[in-house]
């Protein structure tokens, strides 16, 4: 449903982030995109959702397309409004000074349907954790009931299609499980899921299929179970290699040919 | 006993009114980080819309009132439009110093239209003086008290009990949140900036009441910075705080201090107490201490 052709994007006229990416999101699926840090995901989420100008980036080539519709010249609230796309941003996108409720309601003011309340209960129900903290201003609620909180927030906008960026970002080991549950609940629930994360084992073992980005590129793309066993995904972004560890020249080799690809 | 209920009551009208002042300058602030400087050039402005609506149209002043009102705002937001929206993103610095410009742009255009003429403004409200054995409080200022607080609540009101409010408070804590949940930042800062100019109007047309209207009233405005440097730059009830303590200091200053030879203290004073207040609580009383990680 939503492709990305040979995409360039630029911050500031002269910092080339996205060189040139290309994959595909197909309906229904849970897709992984696991990279390095400052490999390009979350500018390339940023690009998808129509907030790159925010940054002052710039698409200079290619294009994004929803269901082969070109969606690059659209603002952000118009492809929400137009696609039912909702991008969560990294680090817990949540107003810290409104209470739990009044973030829920914020993030449904782009809707004007009289089902705002019934679906706040309905989302609460999702994170129990949340309703005893209604009233509490969400900057004091935990990492884990926050990053619930931007999730919750998110499907108040009735999403078709989810950008989640990072969302067990330091998150415990537990909470980061009970989210991964409910993001899959999510997705069977109908909504299409493009998750970029860290935690690459975690994320692959819930998603269909995963591609791998270096350097503003796609290196390596396939089915998650497959992913999960490739040796250079293993060695690189599992931090599991195979018996014997590659010295570190390899390694440089190996980071080097993927970049030209 | 009496002369200082006198002067502390007359301090706390001229107060209310700075308190809207400060209101103006700090819900653009919350928004966009940015101070707005032209503040005293929006008071002009929009004291001379109303002046065309009632003085020049001869309207009756409920409809001259709104109407002149409803312009502000537009003006606001079309200085928003052209001006601010294209730094939205950027450095609040460079918006802060495209209203220094503003500043001066504005004065020159005042001065282009209504020239330097000194317009004789009188409301004809009906006359509320208070008068008793221990006070006197002049109708003029009572009532720019009374419009000063209606508006300050009515502001409060829309920010904390409405949609729109929400949606003003959520970009005013991040606005690419704010963007990425399909609130439009650009169309809410706009909003915020005609809310403001409509205030600065209703504080420019009572303070214009108290004698005339002329290019140069906007140096009134300045009292904003006072203002709110005293409360936080990003408190609302601080606003209301430091425009009735600067308005209370200003007339103890008038009362007690010049006539000690002082001539000229009680414009001084405001930034005598915000030196003070700012060696004590450098972000105002009432502001937000933030922690900047480096
Ligand atoms: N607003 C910006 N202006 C300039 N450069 C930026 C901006 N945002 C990101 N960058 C640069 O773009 C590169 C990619 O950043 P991006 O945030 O997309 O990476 P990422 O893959 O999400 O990394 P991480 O895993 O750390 O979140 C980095 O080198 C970063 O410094
Ligand atoms: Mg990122």
């Amino acid at each position: 449903m939503l492709s990305i052709e040979n995409l360039r994007v630029v911050y500031h006229d002269v910092i080339s982030v996205l060189n040139g990416i290309s994959l595909e999101v197909k309906e229904g699926e849970v897709l992984v995109i696991i990279g390095a840090n400052g490999a390009g995901k979350t500018t390339l989420l940023r690009t998808v959702a129509g907030m790159i100008g925010f940054y002052d980036g710039d698409i200079i080539d290619g294009d994004i397309k929803m269901n082969d519709v070109s969606i690059k010249e659209l603002d952000s609230a118009d492809i929400m409004k137009r696609y039912n796309l909702t991008y969560v941003m990294e680090d817990r996108p949540i107003f810290n000074y409104l209470t739990i409720d009044e973030n829920l309601k914020a993030a449904a003011y782009s809707r004007w349907d009289n089902k705002i309340k019934t679906d706040m209960e309905e989302v609460l129900d999702y994170f129990p954790v949340l309703k005893p903290l209604r009233n509490k201003k969400a900057g004091y609620a935990s990492g884990g009931e926050q990053q619930m909180l931007a999730i919750g927030m998110a499907l108040m906008t009735k999403p078709k299609i989810l950008l989640l960026d990072e969302p067990s970002l330091g998150l415990a080991p537990l909470i980061t499980e009970e989210l991964f549950g409910i993001i899959r609940k999510l997705n069977k629930s109908g909504i299409t899921i493009v998750l970029v994360e860290q935690n690459a084992y975690a994320a692959l073992n819930i998603g269909n299929r995963g591609y791998v980005v270096e350097m503003g590129r796609v290196v390596l793309d396939g089915e998650a179970q497959e992913l999960l066993k490739n040796e250079d995904v293993r060695e690189f972004y599992l931090g599991a290699g195979e018996s014997k560890r590659k010295s570190y020249k390899d390694a440089k080799r190996y980071k080097r040919r993927k970049r030209w690809l | 006993m009496t002369d200082l209920l006198q002067t502390v009551g007359t301090g706390t009208l001229i107060g209310l009114v700075y308190a809207l002042l400060g209101l103006c300058v700090v819900v653009i602030f919350k928004a966009s980080e940015a101070f707005n400087f032209a503040i005293g050039e929006f008071l002009v402005v929009g004291s001379f819309l109303f002046y065309i609506m009632f003085f020049d149209l001869n309207l009756p002043i409920f409809i001259a009132l709104p109407l002149g009102l409803l312009a502000a705002g537009i003006v606001g937001a079309l200085i928003e439009y052209l001006t601010i929206k294209p730094l939205l993103g950027r450095n609040p610095i460079s918006m802060t110093m495209i209203t220094l410009g503003l500043w001066f742009f504005m004065r020159a255009c005042v001065q282009l239209i209504w020239g330097s003429d000194t317009y004789s403004f009188f409301l004809d409200l009906p006359d509320i003086t208070l008068e008793t054995e221990q006070f006197f409080f002049l109708s003029d200022p009572i009532w720019a008290g009374i419009f000063s607080i209606l508006t300050f609540i009515l502001v409060v009101f829309f920010l904390f009990r409405t949609r729109w409010g929400l949606a003003i408070r959520a970009v005013s804590e991040d606005q690419a949140k704010a963007m990425a949940f399909g609130i439009n930042a650009r169309f809410i800062l706009m909003i915020i900036w005609a809310i403001s100019s409509i205030c600065i109007a209703v504080a420019g047309v009572m303070i214009s009441n108290f004698g005339a209207l002329a290019a140069g009233s906007g140096i009134v405005g300045l009292r904003a910075i006072p203002v709110v440097l005293i409360g936080g730059m990003d408190s609302i009830g601080g606003a209301l705080v430091g425009g009735l303590i600067i308005g209370i200091c200003e007339s103890l200053a008038g009362a007690y201090i010049e006539p000690m030879g002082l001539i000229g203290f009680k414009d001084v004073a405001p930034y005598f107490v915000m030196l003070i207040v700012l060696f004590i609580r450098p972000y105002g009383l009432f502001g937000t201490v933030r922690i900047e990680r480096v």
